[in-house]
This record gives C-alpha cells, sequence and structure tokens, in this order.
C-alpha cells in the first residue's frame, strides 16, 4: 500500500546569500522506505537540485546525518511510516556551516578532534616503525571504552548540543568522548596531555549534562557519561 | 588558576552553600522561639536587628555566615564568568575582571556587615 506523505526540505543555495527556505514534495511511500529513500525520491523524480550526502544507506558510514522533524538522525536510519506524520520536516544539522541543502561542513568537528589529539599515543616510535609483538588488552580493559569505539562520527550529538549552539569553542560531545576514549585505553600513554587539553575553558568543564548527545546517538553511544568520567579524569590530573 | 581547580572550587563552594546556607536558614528558625514573637515578625525585614542579631553574636554562628558569604561570593562569580562566557560565545579579559572586582566588594561589604552585626566594629 502507498500512503503521499509531504516532505518539508530545508533549501540552502550559498550562492543565493540568504538564510534558506523550505520547499514542499509530495513523496508516495511504501513501508520500509527510510527518510533517506525519500530526499533520493525527491532528487530523482521531482528536484534535482536537491543535494543530500549519503554512502553506505545502513547507518555505518554515518554521511546521511539530518534533522528530522527537529530531532537529530540518520536519513537511512529513520523509516518514514514509523514517524506517523503526514508532513516530515528535513533540515540540516546545527552547529556547522551548511554547504548546500543538506548537506554541512564537519570540518569544525575533525578539527576538534585533532585538537584533543584523538588516536593512541604511545612512546615507544622504534616499536611501532618496526613491530615484534602485539599490544595485548584484557577483556577488562577492552570494556572500560568499548561502547566508545561505536561511534560512526557521523556528529548528530555534535548537533544536538545545546552548549555548541550557544558557545562554538566548546569542543563539543563527539571529540570529547573520543578523548576519553584513547584516555580509557589501556593501550594509550597520552592521557597526561590529553586530561591537560580537556581541561581547558572550552573543555569538558561546559557540559551541562542536558544529554541531548546521547538521546540522539544512532549507536547508543553514551557521550554525556564519558564527558562526565572524563571531568573525573581531569580533576585527578 | 587551572579550568579544573576553578570547577573544583565551584564544586566546594556548592557543598559550602549547602551546609552554611543550612546553618543559616536553621538560625532564622531558632531566633522565633527564643525571641517571642510570631513567625511572620521575625521574617520582616525591619525586626531583623532585634529578632536575628542577638543570635548571632556567637563567634561560631558569625563564623559560619562569613563561611556563607565566602561561598556564595566565589559560587556566584564563578558561575556568571561562565554564563556570561557561553552567551557571548568567548572569554573576555575585562568580564573576569569586573566580576573579581564586584566579588571583592561583596566580600568586603559583607564582612564589615557581619563585624557590626556582631558588634565587633
Amino acid at each position: 500500500m502507498v500512503e503521499r506523505v509531504k516532505f518539508r526540505v530545508f533549501r540552502y543555495r550559498p550562492e543565493d546569500g540568504g538564510r534558506g527556505i523550505y520547499r514542499e514534495y509530495e513523496v508516495p511511500v511504501k513501508k520500509g522506505m527510510t527518510i533517506l529513500d525519500g530526499l533520493i525520491y525527491i532528487k530523482e523524480n521531482l528536484d534535482p537540485t536537491l543535494s543530500v550526502r549519503y554512502s553506505c544507506r545502513m547507518a555505518i558510514c554515518g554521511s546521511c546525518g539530518v534533522r528530522v522533524n527537529a530531532i537529530e538522525t540518520l536519513a537511512c536510519h529513520t523509516q518514514i511510516l514509523e514517524l506517523r506524520r503526514r508532513l516530515i520536516t528535513v533540515e540540516p544539522m546545527r552547529n556547522y556551516p551548511l554547504i548546500k541543502d543538506l548537506v554541512t561542513d564537519m570540518a569544525p568537528l575533525f578539527r576538534k578532534q585533532k585538537a584533543l589529539m584523538t588516536w593512541l599515543i604511545r612512546q615507544d616510535t622504534e616499536e611501532q616503525e618496526n613491530p615484534t609483538r602485539q599490544y595485548l588488552q584484557s577483556e577488562e580493559e577492552l570494556e572500560r571504552y568499548l561502547q566508545f569505539t561505536y561511534c560512526i562520527q557521523c556528529g548528530l550529538c555534535y548537533s544536538a548540543c545545546p552548549v555548541v549552539s550557544t558557545f562554538p569553542d566548546f569542543y563539543g560531545p563527539q571529540p570529547l568522548m573520543k578523548a576519553y576514549r584513547y584516555y580509557a585505553d589501556s593501550r594509550d600513554e597520552g592521557g597526561v596531555v590529553r586530561t591537560r587539553l580537556v581541561d581547558r575553558f572550552e573543555g569538558v568543564w561546559r557540559c551541562h549534562f542536558a544529554g541531548s548527545c546521547s538521546a540522539v546517538c544512532p549507536k547508543g553511544v553514551d557521550p554525556a557519561l564519558a564527558i562526565q568520567l572524563l571531568r573525573r579524569a581531569a580533576l585527578k590530573g | 588558576m587551572k579550568e579544573r581547580d576553578l570547577m573544583l572550587l565551584h564544586y566546594i563552594t556548592g557543598i559550602g552553600i549547602l551546609v552554611f546556607g543550612s546553618i543559616h536558614i536553621a538560625t532564622v528558625f531558632l531566633t522565633y522561639p527564643f525571641q517571642g514573637t510570631i513567625w511572620e515578625t521575625t521574617l520582616r525585614f525591619d525586626s531583623i536587628p532585634y529578632a536575628i542579631l542577638p543570635v548571632y553574636r556567637n563567634a561560631l554562628l558569625a563564623a559560619s555566615l562569613f563561611g556563607l558569604l565566602l561561598c556564595t561570593t566565589i559560587h556566584a562569580m564563578n558561575g556568571l564568568r561562565s554564563i556570561i562566557a557561553e552567551l557571548i560565545g568567548a572569554r573576555k579579559r575585562w568580564v573576569e575582571t569586573l566580576l573579581v572586582a564586584v566579588g571583592a566588594f561583596l566580600l568586603v561589604y559583607g564582612t564589615r556587615t557581619i563585624l557590626i552585626a556582631n558588634a565587633l566594629v
């Protein structure tokens, strides 16, 4: 059975210089169709100028993050009929510079990840150049940070964060969560450096624990928890 | 001062407000039976010198009042520092200097009031 659902899509062209407008499209919807399917239908049949970023279509790549009815979600992960609405508003993520329509520039997120050195820091450069053994880890050591490795860097948490909205210098949930992921990793030796980095005005202390980051994560990761754990780490020094 | 030290101070002063604030409120309550006035009169501003001051002429209570003043001032100024920076989107040196000055004024004026109330000056 086919239902008709109205898509209200945010349109923005940087060359127009305006604040963007909403355009409405009527989309025939079948059971199982996702928001991304609806957007692709619009692009293929109604308006080829619509820009939307996507890749895997199965909530793995994290490319298709948008706001659907004012809630951050992956377009490929949200079924249209499950929303039970005749009118669906699709907007780009907040807190990122807009490139076009639903496509945002993720550079601030990656810049902050880099600033927090979100990679394994080790002193044994010789071992890394010429590896002779594995870096072994116990199950308990893995469980300390395991849930945070499920992050697909879609950036939805960063978009949902009310602090980033008002204070753009705040590192944001995803970069801080990733910093904790490496801090808690027993193979990492950059704990002191990293806690010093997060212990800045724009660091962990600005989180107001709204919890919206954890609420919107499509992978069930809890960045709000990671920030609280990182606070404890920063207090310990 | 490092951000973590400031925030640790923020948490400690928050607990201090809870402790000293509870003592302060309890003291106000205690004035009622000792003064023999009705509750409404005890809380009326013009009755405060008569109702509360005698109770506060006690070194321990005066110290707790000073603790409340210190904790409230530090907690409030640090809270304002965060709120203002987040609202305007950046830290401003003049805002922080102003807050330190306001905090220092509140501490001096509050201390003077406590000393007067305790008949120490």
